[in-house]
């Protein structure tokens, strides 16, 4: 039985690539993963997600160029400190992102409150997974 | 590169099979070859196991001409294709036993865990295995020679979800140690497994790409801006289905940077108001893709 790294059920039609460098940046903010801890080797990664190795290690590379992951000689790949946002995240995600999801929740009839609620659950659903890691 | 075809082409009778397909496949990766079904697939990889000569172009594989591949280098090379034809008399203990000594490199314990794994009952005749079991026997009988180049057709084809998962999980734990080339006609059955994928149809190799660069380099862009939308004269290189409506500017962008997008913008337009870029799904980018290279567009 192969262990999984982290939570996530592939989906068919999105890049595998970035279905699982997602999940490894929610892994981080959600504390799963603190900085510090090791993170799977490419090995590991690809036997638990059942992905290419090769998909696995330019995961890896990515997280790493994006200072999400340290490689410390010797010890392997860590978690970083969480890297600064690059300007202009900010603003795409409170224009595009947030205008998809309005458009998106207007088309299947949903309401203002509701669509606070939800994103205030979710929020606070990192969060508390987080304070449970890091009492 | 590990595998290699330059204007290869290849008829039966009238029916040109290949016309000028031109693929390169880099040793170490998963090369998917995805197409529609007559599209050349199968021609394709008859060429390179030498099984079919091509008329005119080149094929190479393991650096070898396919024309001119030998024991030395088919030994090195396992092969799994859907209309493959087993000896029926026999078991698969028996065939495994038959197929051992031609190998060198052949991995006796590794066979036994892939039989264990794959569930596949060793005294059973091969004529009286399910479909599903034949394709796990083929694969059972091409992995323990820890092949350099693992060529396998369609091999999803016919299978239940059930067994395709464990041919699948099986593949990978072998994938990292060779390069895989497998064909399909449905890209979701792939994209595990694939790092890379070339698309093809009617005999031609439409695009090929990593599938990290694939995803990408492929942004569906809509510029607004303060006035009516005039389109550039000269619309600029990987730029796709342009379409104006109002003030928005709307396309697909195959060749996506973000220095080099608001580069482009800001030359051919004035009065910005907003540039919205987004990520496009696998399945849009094939279809924008195949679509406008076949149509010449691009």
């Amino acid at each position: 039985m192969t262990h999984v790294p982290f939570g996530l059920v592939l989906r068919s039609g999105q890049s595998i690539f970035d279905q699982v460098v997602f999940a490894a940046q929610k892994a981080f903010l959600s504390g799963e993963y603190r900085p510090g801890q090791a993170f799977p080797s490419v090995r590991a990664l690809a036997a638990g997600l059942k992905i290419h190795p090769n998909t696995a290690h330019k995961v890896v590379q990515h997280l790493i160029h994006e200072r999400w992951l340290e490689v410390h000689p010797g010890v392997g790949t860590v978690v970083a400190a969480a890297p600064k946002a690059r300007a202009g995240d900010r603003q795409r995600l409170l224009q595009q992102e947030v205008e998809q999801l309005v458009v998106e929740a207007k088309r299947v009839g949903l309401r203002l409150p509701e669509i606070i609620q939800a994103i205030s659950n979710e929020w606070s659903k990192i969060d508390r997974a987080r304070e449970v890691k890091e009492p | 590169m590990i595998v290699r075809t330059d204007d290869l082409h290849k008829a039966f009778n009238r029916h040109e099979a290949l016309r000028g397909l031109s693929i390169a496949v880099e040793e170490g990766s998963a090369y998917a070859l995805i197409g529609p079904n007559g599209a050349g697939k199968t021609t394709t990889l008859r060429v390179l196991m030498n099984i079919l000569k091509p008329e005119r172009g080149s094929a190479t594989v393991l650096g070898v001409d396919s024309r001119r591949l030998t024991a030395a280098e088919f030994s090195q090379i396992g092969y799994v294709s859907e209309n493959q034809e087993l000896p029926a008399r026999l078991t698969v203990r028996q065939y495994l036993e038959y197929l051992r000594p031609f190998y060198a490199s052949w991995d006796r314990k590794l066979e036994d865990s892939i039989l264990e794994e794959l569930r596949l009952p060793p005294d059973i005749r091969i004529g009286n295995l399910s479909h599903g079991m034949r394709m796990k026997a083929a694969l059972a009988c091409a992995l323990p020679l820890k092949p350099r180049l693992l060529v396998l057709d369609e091999p999803f084809s016919g299978l239940d979800a059930l067994v395709r998962d464990e041919f699948m999980e099986r593949l990978l734990q072998q994938a990292g140690e060779m390069t895989i080339l497998i064909s399909s006609h449905e890209l979701a059955e792939i994209e595990h497994v694939a790092t890379h994928v070339g698309f093809i149809d009617q005999g031609r190799l439409l695009f090929q790409d990593s599938m990290v660069e694939l995803t990408g380099r492929v942004r569906e862009v809509r510029v607004t801006l303060e006035g009516k939308v005039v389109p550039p004269a000269a619309v600029p290189d990987g730029w796709l289905q342009l379409a104006v409506a109002g003030n928005v500017l709307s396309f697909v962008d195959t060749r996506f940077s973000e220095e080099r997008l608001s580069q482009s913008v800001a030359t051919h337009f004035k009065g910005i108001r907003n540039v919205d870029v987004r990520p496009v799904a696998l399945r849009s980018i094939f279809t924008t893709l195949a679509r406008t290279t076949r149509d010449g567009e691009g």
